[in-house]
């Protein structure tokens, strides 16, 4: 219905336009108390035309009130001129028209005013509906970006509830989500304080929702009402939401992906939903269960493998413990075979002796293999003890040389050995050098036949351009190079990356496949990781191999690195390692007797024999981050602000200066991002 | 007069092997399976040298080793501790409670002779 206002003396007018315009309503104002009347009436009134006489008393006001007081309104004024107009009032009013006029002319005038009125109207209302859409095809697509930036339920939900507040403005939202343990969580997102007997009906009309979505079917999970978690997220308020709130209008889904569900949602809100709002509300439940399959399908995967890195260590104790078994009867096995061949338990034939050599032959090869499994799931538990310490290479070269000369000689293979007298010092495990030594060695003679040859030869060199290092754990550029060459059968091009694989030399120890090698490469590599070093191959099948053995010079940043790196290997757990000079021990027992060490659990101290090492305090726990960011002298203050922050990581020193506290700090990210892998 | 052997292990073949291979080689020979019966021996016994396995039921070797090396009635007897291969912790501990020598099991016959030899003789 339209509505006009007719400010005019004449009452001939006011007759015309009712008998000549259906449908309206049109009020007559020839006699306005004062201005302010008129004002509030437009106001309240909103007429679509104001028609204004200029035979009215001040009319000139009246149409610039109505011009100022409509400006947003977008209504028609069309002025009545009875006689010559001042050009100022022409400006305010849409239409004109001239007295004396036909009647005619005044009404297709209003009316073709009145048809500019409603299109304008639909105008506005289309444009505010499209503004709205735009508005929420924004928080949609906001929305929905960030499903993509997590994989954690409970955030994911949050940002599905943030956007349909942002869309929909609910007043209450709830959602149940099951968690990967079959565990069930339920958000409550509330823009008020929510009664206690609502928040009950809330849960119980949720599960019953939910069990309503599988009416005919196997519901997927039992929701056990009484263990459902909450998490709310309720706006501070001083209103309460009682049971009233069920009689608003209610939107509900269920989340999920083809056969995979994750939840049902509802949102609860006073205002009645628009089709659009529900095609939201759609469309956001549905974009959320993709970003949850992908959050169950990882917390899956971090739970297997949990499991497997369990499975893993098992494994290692199983071998562990099945070789340690094995081993103990070998020995009076053994025994007993010598006793038989020294003859001192009666005579023996030549076929006795032959037959009781064989046997001893393998009890010697079983219990190698034993050792190796043994050796090899020490190294890959830690729990392989390594005795670091500064000495000459030289001695434990010539010693696994002088043992493997008369093998060589024995089989006839020619045995150089080519080795300066000044190799000088390196931070070794001399042992496990020799290990690493006798494992090559005796492969070379193992594989080389009569007449051949082995030269062993030691130089200073680089690192080989083709070596596959991480960065991080070269220690320098310098390195003393032992090669051991021999004219042997030579590996196959396409076994040499295999040969050092632990997994496979298990494989082929049992079964023999390339000729049982064993497991001593394996471990040979492992030894060699443990002391930043390598080992590298090159091999012509027929012709020979060349083992080249790499191992880092004699630093203080090599020794620091080692010692630090066989502390986290031996303890995965620690939280903290102190480092300290071995003469003082004061800066531990100080923070013992202030009873900082006690809130810091699994702290591990080191002990360093060089003296140039300053105190470090350093924390690793589980070397998940890699954020370096304190160093302070005063202890205490910052151990808390560690704890505070919840940072993962700190390194705290006592009286380390600057510069060293940089090489530190540099040698600790680089060991932790090594590690991290 | 031979010289006598006391061999303490809870492996009775091992003990019963090494006993029969060390009596060939000319040596008087006791033995015992645990770490009191080995202990009690040693004291009555007197013998010129001990082979002390390292884990054993009742006491362990280290601390016979380690009751014997301070008592000075006992302290000139050469020990030699056995123990499973590789452990540089346990070959540590063993220095540190005194025994001379250190062999690693499954070790030769010979080598142990080797040894026992250096120290009593043939």
């Amino acid at each position: 219905m339209a509505k006009i206002f007719l400010i005019s003396k004449d009452t001939n007018i006011e007759s015309l336009i009712k008998t000549n315009i259906e449908d309206l309503d049109c009020c007559t104002f020839n006699d306005l108390n004062t201005e302010w009347d008129f004002v509030s009436n437009i106001k309240e009134q909103k007429p679509d035309l104001i028609v204004i006489d200029s035979n009215f008393e001040n009319f000139g006001n009246y149409l610039k009130l109505a011009k100022t007081s409509t400006i947003d309104d977008n209504n028609q004024i069309i002025l009545i001129a009875n006689n010559k107009i001042q050009k100022e009032y022409i400006t305010y009013c849409d239409g004109l028209i001239q007295a004396p006029f036909d009647n005619d002319v005044l009404m297709t005038t209003i009316k073709s005013h009145l048809k500019i009125k409603k299109n304008f109207d639909k105008l506005i209302a289309s444009n505010k509906d499209l503004s709205k859409s735009l508005y929420q095809i924004n928080a949609l697509y906001n929305t929905s970006s960030q499903f993509a930036g997590t994989l954690n339920k409970d955030e994911l939900c949050n940002i599905m509830l943030e956007g349909l507040n942002r869309i929909l403005s609910f007043d209450i939202a709830t959602v149940l989500i099951f968690g990967a343990d079959k565990s069930t969580v339920m958000h409550v997102n509330s823009l008020c304080e929510i009664s206690k007997t609502l928040m009950h009906a809330l849960k119980m009309r949720l599960t019953l929702k939910y069990n309503n979505v599988f009416e005919d079917e196997v519901i997927p999970f039992d929701v056990d009402f009484d263990k459902i978690k909450l998490i709310e997220k309720i706006k501070p308020s001083n209103n309460i939401y009682d049971l009233k709130i069920l009689n608003y209008d209610t939107l509900f889904a269920p989340i999920k992906v083809g056969d995979n569900f994750f939840g049902v949602v509802e949102i609860i809100k006073k205002e009645p939903f628009t089709n659009e709002d529900v095609t939201c509300f759609q469309t956001i439940v549905h974009q959320v269960a993709l970003p949850l399959r992908s959050a169950t399908l990882y917390e899956e995967i971090k739970e297997t493998n949990i499991k497997l890195e369990k499975l893993e260590k098992l494994k290692s104790e199983f071998v562990s413990i099945v070789s340690h078994e094995l081993r103990t009867p070998l020995t009076p096995i053994n025994n007993s075979l010598e006793i038989v061949l020294s003859g001192q338990a009666g005579e023996i034939n030549n076929d006795i002796r032959n037959f009781v050599n064989m046997a001893k032959r393998n009890v010697s090869r079983l219990s190698n293999i034993i050792e190796d499994l043994l050796d090899l799931s020490r190294v890959q538990t830690g729990k392989l003890e390594y005795r670091f310490k500064k000495s000459l290479i030289k001695p434990s070269i010539d010693l696994v040389s002088e043992t493997f000369e008369k093998t060589a000689q024995d089989k006839n293979i020619s045995f150089e050995v080519n080795i300066s007298e000044d190799l000088g010092e390196f931070y070794i495990d001399c042992q496990r050098i020799e290990q690493i030594l006798s494992n090559i060695i005796s492969n070379a003679i193992k594989f080389t036949s009569s007449g051949g040859f082995i030269k062993i030869s030691a130089e200073k060199d680089t690192l080989p351009d083709d070596s596959f290092v991480d960065p991080v754990d070269i220690v320098g550029d310098k390195y003393l190079k032992i090669s051991i060459e021999d004219s042997g059968v030579g590996i196959k091009e396409e076994d040499i990356g295999k040969i050092f694989d632990k997994f496979l030399q298990i494989e082929s120890s049992l079964t023999r496949n390339i000729g049982g090698i064993g497991l001593g490469l394996a471990i040979t590599k492992q030894l060699l990781d443990t002391h930043f070093g390598l080992v590298s191959v090159k091999s012509q099948k027929d012709k020979g191999s060349k083992f080249s053995i790499y191992i880092p010079n004699y630093t203080d940043s090599l020794v620091f690195r080692m010692d630090l790196a066989q502390a986290v290997l031996k303890n995965q757990n620690i939280d903290f390692i102190y480092i300290r000079q071995k003469e003082n021990s004061d800066f531990v027992k100080n923070l013992k007797e202030k009873n900082i060490l006690k809130r810091i659990q699994n702290s591990k101290e080191i002990v360093i024999n060089k003296d140039n090492y300053e105190h470090y305090f350093v924390y690793l726990p589980k070397l998940e981050e890699s954020a370096f960011n304190f160093m302070v002298n005063n202890i205490e203050t910052e151990i808390k602000n560690i704890e505070a922050s919840g940072q993962k990581c700190g390194i705290l020193l006592e009286t380390a200066t600057k510069s060293q506290f940089k090489k530190i700090e540099n040698l600790l990210k680089e060991l932790i991002r090594g590690n991290d892998e | 007069m031979s010289k006598k052997i006391l061999i303490v292990d809870d492996e009775r073949d091992i003990v019963e092997t090494l006993a029969f291979m060390l009596k060939q080689k000319g040596y008087d020979v006791v033995f015992a399976y645990d770490g009191e019966e080995g202990l009690k021996l040693a004291k009555e016994e007197k013998p010129d040298l001990i082979i002390l396995d390292v884990m054993m039921p009742k006491i362990n070797g280290y601390k016979i080793c380690r009751l014997l090396k301070f008592d000075s009635k006992y302290k000139d007897i050469p020990i030699i501790m056995v123990t499973a291969r590789g452990q540089a912790q346990d070959i540590a501990i063993g220095e540190e409670t005194g025994a001379d020598k250190y062999i690693t099991k499954p070790f030769e016959f010979n080598e142990l002779f080797e040894t026992v030899k250096s120290y009593i003789g043939e």
